[in-house]
């Protein structure tokens, strides 16, 4: 399944309309990044490999995640940098078995209307994106050309490096890459959570299980939220909770004892307790999740969620200007009188 | 308020939820309402958007935004609890926050309204009976859940209340008017259900060509008005 996103939609929650967004906004705004887009540009999310296209001209593109490898050919483009990809192209995703959701951004962002305020696709409602629905096969992309001035740079620098080598038909891509890794180590199975705040609903015993024993991803799993396969959880406090807000990372405990993990698709009301929240830094985690996959929670403080978020942005706003650094040395030691 | 302390609690890093109580009553309504309606006069820095609820209001925010602001408090959860605990002061609690009358044309019965034959059998009252204690009712929107623009009514004849259907309809479809226990509703898109639908509304529920999409907010009060068939087709046409 392939679709539109950007950073989602949040201005019509009050409405019911789902947030949406990238699953993994961490692989998403790095995409962007390396492209020197503003981290808000719609992307591709593809959920495993399952896409090919052709590059009708020459492009700019970035992509980054754990479901896919791309490849033209026989050649393995490397992730989590700028590519130049020469008219022509064509690009085969191959399946990543180590997640399940890849990123392709391009210089300007894919070019589509905003609606309520986002590119997102709704699912749900059937809005944003491409017609609001799932890419098909047939369907053509292009991107935008207002480009910000970083990703000019990089279009620029691109440009000079193909004419020195008098061509502009190879696939050209520098050295580096921005390592997600040491954001974000992709192979961790702990998701950190805070409690929820019908956390004292639920007894001793289920609490204790909750926080040590491994749960598995279910098969009914999607953009709207996972099934938690795993040890029943026993309420202590029986009240009907009053229908309110949720958010995607919400837990909720369903009449049965079983757990569904909020993602973003998911509701922006419901009535079933929420044992506990999953830090936001860790979302990223879960949506490279694949059913199967076993996870544990740990519990942390709100504090240590907040720090987390606020030291997660301080970074991706460092890594913003790196990559302007890199091109800004480059374009103006080349320009210098 | 009637003690200056608001009962907030942490949702995600993004947002905390003030709770009014723990019922669906008007009073409860109208300081959600209330607090809200405040909230969007005198936004703090970083405010991002709110999800009010039956009793309880969700306030979104921008963490790297509210952390910089002077608000009291070392985490963005007590910058926003000081902040909203000092709004909630300036709520005149007397005066209930006002919605929008919104009347919404129903044609009961019918291809339109399947399920209304059984609610009448289950209550032991005539199609016309139905018809006349649905629409004389005036409902208050408590809130905005489950599929854009769908609203959660208050204000339902406990004489009209009917189970669900046993097997939910595959699709219901878009402006179909159910009874479901206690509660009655709108379905605003085409989407399965198992609401006993009673009749149809030609009027657009979610319209992305409209400012406020929603037809429907929390807090507004809806008036069920019956038309015939014909009035339906014009309305529809329009």
């Amino acid at each position: 399944m392939s679709t539109i996103q950007d950073m989602g939609r949040y201005q019509y929650l009050s409405q019911a309309v789902p947030v949406s967004g990238a699953m993994d906004t961490l692989s998403a705004r790095i995409a962007n990044k390396a492209v020197g887009n503003g981290d808000n540009a719609a992307v591709i999310e593809f959920t495993y490999a399952d896409a090919e296209f052709i590059a009708e001209t020459g492009l700019l593109i970035a992509y980054v995640g754990d479901g896919a490898i791309f490849q033209s050919g026989e050649q393995v483009l490397p992730p989590e940098r700028p590519l130049f990809i020469p008219s022509g192209t064509n690009i085969k995703l191959t399946n990543n078995p180590s997640g399940s959701r890849t990123y392709l951004a391009i210089a300007g962002g894919w070019d589509l209307p905003g609606i309520l305020g986002s590119k997102s696709t709704c699912l749900t409602a059937g809005f944003g994106g491409l017609e609001g629905r799932t890419l098909k096969r047939g369907d053509t992309l292009k991107n935008d050309d207002k480009l910000t001035t970083n990703a000019q740079q990089i279009v620029q620098n691109f440009k000079q490096k193909l004419q020195k080598n008098d061509t502009n038909d190879t696939l050209f891509y520098p050295a580096w890459n921005i390592p997600r890794q040491l954001l974000l180590p992709a192979g961790r199975k702990t998701i950190r959570v805070v409690p929820g705040n019908e956390f004292g609903w639920f007894n001793g015993r289920s609490i204790a299980v909750f926080l040590s024993a491994p749960y598995i991803i279910g098969r009914q799993s999607n953009r709207m939220g996972y099934h938690l396969e795993g040890a029943v959880l026993e309420r202590a406090k029986k009240d009907e909770l009053l229908s309110t807000a949720v958010t995607p990372g919400t837990i909720q405990v369903t009449g049965s004892g079983g757990m569904v993990l909020l993602m973003a698709d998911c509701q922006t009301t419901g009535g079933y307790p929420r044992i506990a929240q999953v830090a936001a830094v860790d979302m990223p985690l879960c949506a490279q999740l694949k059913p199967g996959d076993s996870i544990f929670f740990k519990e942390i403080s709100r504090r240590e969620a907040e720090m987390l978020y606020i030291e997660r942005e301080q970074q991706l706003h460092q890594l913003t200007i790196a990559v302007q650094c890199k091109f800004y040395k480059q374009y103006h030691a080349k320009h210098r009188p | 308020m009637p003690d200056g302390a608001l009962k907030i609690y942490y949702l995600s890093e993004v947002a905390v939820t003030v709770e009014f109580g723990q019922q669906i009553a008007e009073n409860l309504l109208n300081m959600v309402n209330g607090l809200n309606k405040l909230l969007y006069q005198k936004p703090f820095p970083g405010f991002n958007t709110t999800v009010p609820a039956y009793a309880t209001l969700t306030v979104f925010y921008d963490p790297v935004l509210v952390i910089k602001t002077d608000l009291p408090g070392t985490s963005c959860f007590e910058k926003v609890s000081a902040y909203l605990n000092d709004l909630s002061l300036q709520m005149t609690p007397t005066k209930p926050a006002e919605g929008d009358i919104v009347t919404i044309e129903v044609c009961y019965g019918g291809t339109f309204g399947p399920d209304l034959a059984e609610v009448a059998r289950f209550n032991g009252l005539n199609i016309n009976d139905v018809i006349k204690l649905h629409s004389a009712a005036t409902y208050k929107v408590y809130m905005i859940g489950f599929v854009p623009g769908f609203a959660y009514l208050g204000g339902m004849d406990e004489r009209l209340a009917t189970p669900r259907r046993a097997t939910p309809r595959p699709l219901v479809p878009a402006g179909a008017v159910g009874i479901a226990g206690q509660q009655t509703g709108v379905y605003p898109l085409e989407t399965p259900g198992g609401w006993q639908i009673i009749g149809q509304t030609p009027l657009n529920l979610f319209d992305l060509g409209r400012q406020q999409p929603s037809l429907l907010k929390a807090g507004d009060t809806v008036i069920f008005k019956p038309v015939d068939e014909r009035e339906f087709n014009r309305l529809a046409a329009r």
